[in-house]
């Protein structure tokens, strides 16, 4: 098979749709006006009540968009479902839905031939695809993203470049959709962590990667995010409709500035570099001990389980066994000279 | 129902509310807004492309400043503007409005030297973060400004009535958070209305899904003038398809760091309009592109609802995607950009008219009743000229409150609006649905009240609307009578709205009688600013309403002729 990569958005995370013809001109050109859109939609009259699954078919239409179908469906067949929309083209981010399983933007998504279509998750449902964005609010505006300054302002126009703002500019292009907070699996844990979401860390990267921000401010709205549950896993990318990158340029660099600027909340990180510095691999036990110190032994049962699957390793943690790549990682990772 | 005391009570959550109640806050006057779609998510400030730069800024020339104000008086609103308003506005644009934005946090692009980038031409402008785009982060910066300063919000909440006091004025509002069903009595001293200018009363609209004139429909229903409603813009060049996408325009604005702009050609690949050639001055491009379009039309070689097409293909896409949002859905399509162009057809944009109100203050002709932004028939907005009108009408409010009545609003009024509302709700007549109304209005619009507009057509809309009026609005069908995100319900509160801003559109259309800008009259083709070059204003009446002409004074700029063809008329 050949790979015609046409377009310069291609990056690895599409090989899969390269793969599979999924361009987005196959996507906007396998439905014909006239033909049939089977559209399933799951319906609830709130998060207390049951919901069910109702199914229309929808006429398409020239360049239709999940929107196009929702609103379709909406005038001819049930008047009453609820859905929330305002500007139709990717500016006001309320629109977001799960489209057969993936979050999307339902006026920037073209429709596909048979689609199921349920409310965002990690959010309360309000009714049918109406979801309370209040717990999404209530934690950015607990981040105070906004600007404060730690010298008086210069005058219109201020120096600044755009290589400065270069993070800060990507998540300004932020329309606040959710579609992120919704495939985030650490969001998904609820309770479990105090992970502020990746929505509402691009929010605050609007201004915590501007350099005119103050450290002292961010230092505050940095130490609420508990930054370093994410996993890093690039879900939260893969379905940003506004193409932010939203771990390699938002959550690295919150990251790294949490790192020196709250260095208790990178405790994990710091322990986790040093032995991989020091030894040239991942040594779990080691890891475990430096961060949560002789409470990880409290835990008995678990530390036999790790044991019994070869897990960790007492011997090797203690004797500190390096590995052939030690010294590579340490000239990697603390710039360690080589001899 | 949860009754709300505060000063003020700002209806509306784009850039001239949003302004209007952080100026209120510094004041220390208590404001709470109340939004029917979020706060700096919702309308039409969303949609800023780029931000005028006026007077000396960035190495403006006199000239370019000159140009700037000729543009908002004559390009922007055909000369049907308060120009001493105008003057007061780019001043304050210059002095205040730029640092302020940049002191709070928004981010002018710069190129990597750390030069604001600008498009070129005889006026210039700028963006935020990036062109196209502009009002994403310009509003987003609003709704953070709002939060931390704790103005109170209610979002996702419509205003379905203003309310009376004893003594006449207006001095509180009914509200339906239509995601929970409850009711909420604003009380307040003052009332200042900034729902904007973008409704959805036409079969294609950039108009936002909440826009449904209740400004226009709340404000009336009181008793404020109104002025210049049948003064509309057209956008010429937005997406013919799909539906959703009717908003988003292929701008024909300069674009920032290039002399191009999107060109337009026609059913057999002619161009028609190319604004290095067509409007070298980039001057207001919509009007001239509108006129333009027209004669196509009459050619046969377009149709208003699409047949034409707009892009890039005369540039080269790094040029175009340098700093602008400007291909955005030519990629999400799998076009290719910039050699493949666009199907585009004709939207209703901004409403220039409005409510009449008192440029220095910003009060309407009701007592206590305020107006602020598009949705004030002073000028054509842009996002600049709302957010000045949030600092006036804040100071007109500030000056007039101690003498404004803080009594409650009449008991009556409160319960019939409740009542007309749950009748609304409980409506179970198998009659049409309210959104098959919206849509029955909206094409009717299109058809009779369009782009080119004559008196047998207008007159006809009128005999249909009243017969949707007498016979489809009492029997509407609500399938669900749900309290909870009912947006059936709520549309059926819209469509009273709608109905009676689009028979005052008529009426005041009726009674401009010569074509002006995108305002065109086969009856009537000549700009006759010997008789028209005035304020067409509506007042209502004890059995109705009429109209007064009000001139306008013309100390900057005045037209160069008495009468001639507006097809002829560069503006």
């Amino acid at each position: 098979m050949t790979l015609t990569p046409a377009t310069d958005q291609m990056d690895a995370r599409r090989l899969g749709q390269i793969e599979n013809h999924d361009s987005l001109a196959a996507r906007n050109t396998r439905l014909a006006p006239g033909d049939n859109v089977t559209v399933r939609i799951r319906r609830s009259s709130g998060s207390e009540g049951g919901s069910a699954y109702q199914d229309f078919d929808v006429p398409y239409q020239k360049w239709m968009r999940v929107l196009d179908a929702l609103n379709w469906i909406a005038e001819n067949r049930a008047t009453d479902l609820a859905y929330r929309w305002f500007c139709g083209s990717k500016m006001c981010g309320t629109c977001a839905v799960r489209m057969n399983g993936r979050e999307v933007l339902a006026c920037w998504e073209a429709v596909e031939p048979a689609m199921t279509i349920e409310p965002l998750r990690n959010l309360p449902v309000i009714r049918d695809l109406v979801v309370d964005r209040t717990r999404y609010e209530d934690k950015v505006a607990s981040l105070e993203p906004w600007l404060e300054r730690p010298s008086p302002y210069t005058g219109f126009p201020e120096p600044l470049n755009h290589k400065q703002m270069k993070d800060a500019s990507k998540a300004l292009d932020c329309i606040s959709c959710m579609c992120c907070y919704s495939a985030c699996p650490v969001v998904g844990l609820g309770a479990l962590t105090d992970f502020a979401g990746p929505a509402p860390l691009v929010q605050l990267a609007q201004t915590a990667l501007d350099p005119r921000n103050d450290p002292e401010k961010l230092r505050r709205s940095l130490a609420l995010t508990d930054i370093f549950n994410c996993v890093s896993c690039y879900k939260c990318e893969e379905v940003c409709p506004a193409h932010i990158p939203i771990v390699s340029r938002i959550i690295e660099p919150l990251k790294a500035k949490t790192a020196q600027l709250v260095p208790g909340m990178a405790k994990h990180s710091f322990a986790l570099r040093d032995i991989v510095a020091a030894r040239g691999r991942v040594d779990p036990g080691a890891l475990v001990l430096r961060v949560q110190g002789l409470r990880a032994l409290a835990n008995m049962s678990r530390v036999v389980r790790l044991l019994m699957r070869g897990k960790i390793n007492p011997l090797k943690t203690f004797l500190k066994i390096k590995t052939a790549a030690a010294e590579a990682a340490g000239r990697i990772l603390l710039g360690n000279r080589t001899k | 129902m949860q009754v709300v005391t505060t000063d003020v009570a700002i209806v509306g959550g784009g850039a001239a509310g949003c302004y209007a109640a952080l100026n209120l806050n510094r004041r220390g006057i208590r404001s709470l807004i109340v939004c029917k779609g979020l706060v700096g998510k919702s309308g039409a400030s969303l949609f800023a492309g780029n931000l005028v730069v006026s007077g000396r800024l960035l190495g403006n020339t006199d000239e370019n400043a000159r140009n700037t104000a000729e543009f908002l008086i004559k390009y922007h609103n055909q000369f049907l503007i308060d120009q001493d308003w105008a003057r007061r506005c780019g001043q304050w644009i210059e002095q205040v409005y730029y640092p302020e934005l940049e002191e709070a946090g928004l981010y002018f692009r710069r190129d990597d030297t750390g030069q604001v980038v600008t498009s070129p031409g005889k006026i210039r402008s700028v963006a935020a973060n990036v062109q196209g785009n502009s009002g994403v982060p310009f509003m987003d910066l609003r709704r953070k400004q709002v939060i931390k300063a704790r103005i109170p919000r209610l979002e996702e909440t419509v205003a379905t009535a203003l309310l009376r006091k004893p003594d006449g004025s207006v001095g509180g509002v009914f509200c339906l958070n239509y995601l929970t069903g409850e009711y909420t009595v604003v009380v307040a001293r003052a009332v200042i209305m900034a729902t904007g200018y973008s409704d959805r009363l036409h079969a294609r609209s950039t108009g936002t899904r909440e826009m449904s004139a209740d400004g226009i429909a709340l404000a009336w229903r009181v008793g404020a003038t109104l002025v210049n409603m049948e003064m509309q813009w057209w956008h010429t060049n937005d997406m013919a398809h799909p539906p959703s996408w009717q908003r988003i325009q292929i701008y024909p604005n300069p674009m920032l760091g290039s002399e191009k702009s999107a060109r337009m050609v026609n059913s057999v690949g002619e161009e028609f309009f190319n604004q290095q050639r067509d409007d070298p001055l980039a001057f207001g491009p919509y009007t001239v592109q509108l006129k333009a379009l027209a004669k196509q039309v009459h050619a046969g070689k377009a149709r208003y609802d699409g047949g034409y097409y707009a892009g890039f293909d005369h540039c080269n896409a790094a040029e175009v995607e340098a700093y602008t949002t400007y291909a955005k859905a030519y990629h999400q399509l799998g076009l290719r950009f910039p050699e493949q162009l666009m199907e585009t057809a004709v939207t209703t944009h901004y409403r220039q008219g409005g409510i009449d109100a008192d440029t220095t203050t910003m009060r309407s002709s009701v007592p206590g009743l305020y107006v602020a932004g598009g949705l004030g028939g002073h000028s054509n907005g842009l996002i600049a000229l709302a957010t000045y009108d949030g600092k006036v009408v804040a100071e007109g409010v500030a000056g007039d409150l101690p003498n404004l009545s803080a009594s409650p609003p009449l008991e009556q009024d409160i319960t019939l609006e409740r009542n007309r509302l749950e009748a609304l709700r409980i409506s179970s007549s198998d009659g049409m649905t309210p959104i098959s109304v919206k849509e029955r209005i909206r094409a009717l619009m299109w058809d009779k009240v369009g782009v080119e507009k004559t008196t047998a057509n207008m007159t006809s809309a009128l005999d249909a609307l009243e017969q949707i009026r007498l016979e489809l609005l009492p029997g509407m069908r609500i399938s669900n009578q749900a309290k909870s995100a009912n947006y059936e319900w709520l549309d059926a509160i819209d469509v009273m709205n709608m109905i009676d801003a689009c028979e005052l559109i008529i009426h005041s259309s009726l009674e401009r009688k010569e074509s002006r800008g995108p305002f065109f009259r086969q009856d009537f083709p000549l700009t006759d600013n010997g008789n028209w070059l005035v304020a067409n204003v509506m007042r209502k009446s004890g059995n109705g309403f009429r109209f007064e002409r009000r001139k306008y004074d013309l100390p900057m700029f005045r037209p160069d002729f008495a009468i001639k063809n507006n097809f002829e008329v560069a503006w």
